[in-house]
């Protein structure tokens, strides 16, 4: 066959031509990627972000024989926009960094401050964030030491943050996972501010950033989760302490599980842990001013019980279930007092229920509903059954 | 038995009358054919009178059973026939008629003829003055036996093969097969092998134009030499220049009787124990003829996992050189760690070191093929520990490249059709160069341009992606899911419309 009669010749020609004239201009190689997990802002005080990215070392942390170089590096520079500090940090950086598998975001206290939005523009516009990273404040120490800490148990420190917020959210409802994409909605809704889980640095900031903080069996540096950020607007307004968050889930019907714990009539405590809860919220409007009414449903299990009680009388359960209704209300109230008068941020979204179920009073308030909220009116009706109660009726000490 | 043979010399008067008649006297003939076949060794020739009209018996040596020549043709015309004077007509037809105890004789009168039967291994009768010549059928020479397939091979079901000898594959499809539907018909393809090619199927059940098509493809192969299946499979083929084959072929009867059931045509060559099986659809491929001897949820089961087994092994490296060098946001973050790692200090970029390790692949592949059994367990020692562990300690390619090129390996070899892998171990390349210099984007491509490919294939006029696409909601009782043999009611609408009842679903109450 001769050679000009091959088949396909033209598309063979094509093909061949493809390969030659393409040269996978954006493709990138594992082991060129330097794999960033945390990534920290901050603000000098010439008003210049400081960029702090941690970025992991795949050889410490998948190895049979790890050696002594830290599982993660940071590194750090400065910046007048975000933009140019990334490609700033090349100058001490090996790799460029890649940004797409990023866990979390640690703003600084000057930056939450001052005004999150200009910060978070990049890290939403860029195509190579996914946007599914949790957006924190670092609550006492500055944003380079908390991401320089080394943590025990779980080798990469995003991770360990990470997985913290997820566990508190499932188990303990004192926090609340917030990625970008939330936080930017509820920025930009005029009827709902946003929170942020805060981290908090315990012990020594120098000990913590040395490998020796996880050669001990109680590492002397740790970090928490506990409180969240109340922020109005984008700038950061004050704290709400572990029960303060509590009372805002439980409002926002984000509590998957949780336990309750209050005193028995006479002495000693009972604990409750509450599987299933609900919320529901609903605004009305009653001589021109809004109401929201807040209905939580929950469901429990009598967990622990050290006092003299008798679980097998329905009186007794009766009794529980209307303290435990008490605890919700009260720390829900204990939310707003905080929010409604001394932040003035809606965290709740009441401005979102308002529009919702009163459009048309929405349209009217919708301006100055910042004003109108400090006066919105708040009835709450908590709703709690126990199940079960356990194997025992008795505590396992009655003497009997 | 007879019927190839008949048909065969029915088919032949239109060249006898072009060659040379038969030379009446004896001694001319023989002197013509020695000159012909070059004074062969091989070529017998046995002189002897009957009452004095001299005859002569030419056999090739080797290709005939020399007890049938010993004692039904030299013993029946030398010792039995009565010594008296009778004419060369009257002995002619006496020795025709009553004194060959020979299940198959035949009556020819040109060289090309005498030359055809002679050299197939049939012993020729020559008598003096006559101007025709008998042929008896003592054919009969060594041949393999009918063995164990050897590269087919299954666990449950009939284990034997066909062999090389036509006639032997021809009793093994009409031992499975005793219904006098069956039609074997013969066609000698090649100006100068002449080997006898046989053209099988139902006839109430295959359609008569996809017979018809078959025959006029045979027709039109024109060679000097068919020496196996493959030579004829290059030539009827539909798709030329498409790595995917269109042609199914087998060498176990089993497989080929039940494609005579569903319609098909077999095509069975003299000589090679593969015979040829048209229409092909893309899914007969991935079905064995074990799957219906085992259970049918069992079979259902193994249709889906060589279907996964086809997709990994055409797009598992590509599928890999995509996420690792453009789509890392698409890895979880623990893998992507954990590839990061064994990706530290390879030199070579991910498509490298796939192609090499591939390649290295292929290469021990053909090796194995190759090398004398004795020899054999060295291939599976440099394969495993040399190129696996070693080149991993080296430093030269990461472990995970090494799983993804063994599991591809290995997924290679589930198919019950050898010949589907081919367009896979092909086409992988060419999904990894797509891989590397697009990505998934590359990939996508290449796969819309293999399925729009796929579907316009055809095999004898039927659809190749069938019963998928064109789509046959009746047909998919027997593609991916098998269902129980009562529940297959009917043959496959795309290959046959033709008595399409197999059971009576109420059949399987007894």
């Amino acid at each position: 066959m001769k050679l000009y009669n091959f088949p396909f010749r033209k598309p063979l020609f094509i093909f061949i031509c493809l390969l030659l004239l393409t040269g996978c201009w954006n493709s990138r190689e594992l082991d060129e990627l330097g794999i960033v997990v945390m990534l920290g802002i901050d603000k000098t005080e010439e008003s210049e972000y400081i960029l702090t990215v941690q970025v992991i070392n795949p050889s410490e942390i998948a190895t049979d024989a790890p050696t002594t170089r830290p599982p993660v590096s940071t590194f750090s520079t400065t910046g007048r926009t975000l933009f140019e500090a990334f490609r700033r940090l090349t100058t001490k950086s090996p790799r460029k960094n890649y940004l797409s598998q990023l866990r979390l975001v640690v703003l600084g206290t000057a930056v939450a401050e001052e005004g999150v939005m200009p910060v978070l523009d990049l890290l939403y516009r860029d195509h190579e964030f996914r946007t599914s990273f949790f957006v924190t404040v670092a609550k006492n120490a500055p944003v380079e030491s908390m991401l320089s800490i080394i943590t025990p148990y779980e080798k990469i420190p995003a991770n360990k943050i990470m997985n913290s917020i997820e566990s508190v959210e499932r188990n303990w409802a004192a926090t609340k996972g917030v990625s970008i994409d939330k936080v930017i909605s509820s920025i930009r809704n005029p009827g709902e501010d946003p929170v942020m889980s805060g981290i908090t640095l315990l012990g020594e900031e120098d000990t913590g950033t040395n490998i020796n903080n996880v050669e001990n069996v109680d590492s002397p540096t740790k970090l928490e989760i506990d409180e969240l950020g109340v922020f109005k607007g984008d700038k950061l307004a004050g704290w709400l302490n572990e029960n303060e968050s509590r009372g805002l889930n439980f409002a926002t019907g984000n509590v998957h599980s949780t336990v309750i714990t209050h005193p028995c009539e006479d002495e000693g405590t009972l604990s409750v842990e509450l599987l299933r809860t609900s919320a529901k919220m609903k605004g009305k409007i009653e001589s021109d001013q809004p109401v929201i009414d807040i209905k939580v449903e929950g469901e429990g299990n009598v967990a622990e019980v050290d006092c003299k009680i008798d679980l097998s009388k329905p009186d007794a359960i009766e009794k529980i279930n209307k303290h435990v209704e008490e605890a919700i209300t009260e720390s829900i109230q204990a939310t707003l007092a905080k929010a409604q008068k001394e932040y003035g941020s809606d965290i709740f979204g009441f401005g979102g229920v308002i529009h919702r179920d009163q459009p048309k009073y929405w349209k009217k308030v919708e301006k100055e509903w910042s004003s109108y909220y400090q006066d919105v009116e708040v009835n709450i009706d908590a709703n709690v059954k126990i199940r079960r109660k356990g194997n025992s009726t008795q505590p396992i000490n009655k003497e009997s | 038995m007879n019927k190839g043979n008949e048909q065969g010399s029915n088919q032949s008067p239109s060249k006898e009358s072009n060659s040379p008649p038969l030379l009446p006297p004896l001694e001319d003939s023989l002197s013509h054919i020695e000159t012909e076949l070059g004074k062969s060794t091989d070529l017998v020739i046995r002189r002897f009178a009957i009452y004095k009209t001299r005859c002569a018996a030419l056999y090739i040596d080797g290709l005939v059973d020399k007890n049938t020549v010993q004692n039904f043709i030299m013993e029946a015309l030398m010792l039995e026939m009565p010594h008296k004077r009778v004419s060369v007509k009257e002995l002619y037809d006496t020795i025709k008629q009553a004194s060959l105890p020979i299940g198959e004789v035949t009556e020819f009168n040109d060289y090309e003829a005498l030359f055809k039967r002679l050299l197939s291994g049939e012993t020729i009768l020559l008598i003096d003055k006559e101007k025709k010549a008998l042929a008896a059928s003592t054919r009969g020479w060594r041949d393999r036996g009918v063995q164990e397939s050897t590269s087919e091979s299954v666990i449950r079901g009939p284990k034997e093969a066909f062999t090389e000898t036509l006639r032997t594959n021809t009793a093994l499809l009409r031992r499975k097969i005793k219904d006098p539907k069956l039609r074997i018909e013969s066609k000698a393809i090649g100006e100068v092998t002449r080997t006898d090619v046989a053209i099988v199927y139902l006839q109430d059940i295959a359609e008569d134009h996809i017979v018809q098509e078959v025959h006029r493809r045979l027709e039109e192969i024109d060679i000097d030499g068919i020496l196996e299946s493959g030579y004829i499979e290059e030539y009827i083929q539909d798709a030329q220049y498409s790595p995917f084959p269109t042609v199914y072929y087998s060498e176990k009867p089993d497989a080929i009787a039940g494609g005579l059931l569903e319609g098909r045509v077999a095509i069975i060559t003299d000589g090679t124990p593969d015979v040829l099986l048209v229409p092909a659809l893309f899914v007969n491929f991935f079905q064995s003829s074990e799957d219906y001897y085992q259970r049918a949820d069992i079979s259902t089961f193994l249709r889906l996992l060589r279907l996964v087994c086809f997709n990994i092994a055409l797009f598992m490296p590509a599928l890999y050189i995509a996420f690792t060098t453009f789509h890392q946001e698409m890895i979880p973050a623990p893998l992507l760690i954990s590839l990061a790692a064994q990706r530290e200090g390879v030199p070579f970029p991910a498509f490298v070191e796939a192609l090499l390790m591939e390649l290295t692949f292929e290469i021990l592949r053909e090796a194995g093929v190759r090398l004398p059994k004795p020899v054999g367990s060295a291939v599976s020692i440099v394969g495993a520990l040399v190129l696996g562990q070693s080149a991993v300690q080296a430093g030269l390619v990461s472990p995970a490249m090494v799983i993804v090129v063994a599991l591809t390996a290995i997924s290679s070899f589930v198919f019950p059709a050898y010949n589907i892998a081919i367009p896979i171990r092909m086409l992988r390349f060419l999904f990894m160069i797509l891989a590397a210099t697009f990505g998934l984007y590359g990939i996508i491509l290449g796969l819309i341009a293999m399925v729009l490919h796929l579907c316009s294939l055809q095999s004898f006029g039927v659809a190749y992606m069938s019963p998928f696409a064109p789509m046959k909601a009746k047909d998919q009782k027997d593609v991916i899911i098998r269902f129980p043999h009562w529940g297959l009611f009917s043959r496959p609408s795309s290959l046959t419309k033709k008595n399409e009842k197999r059971t009576n679903p109420s059949s399987k109450e007894n």
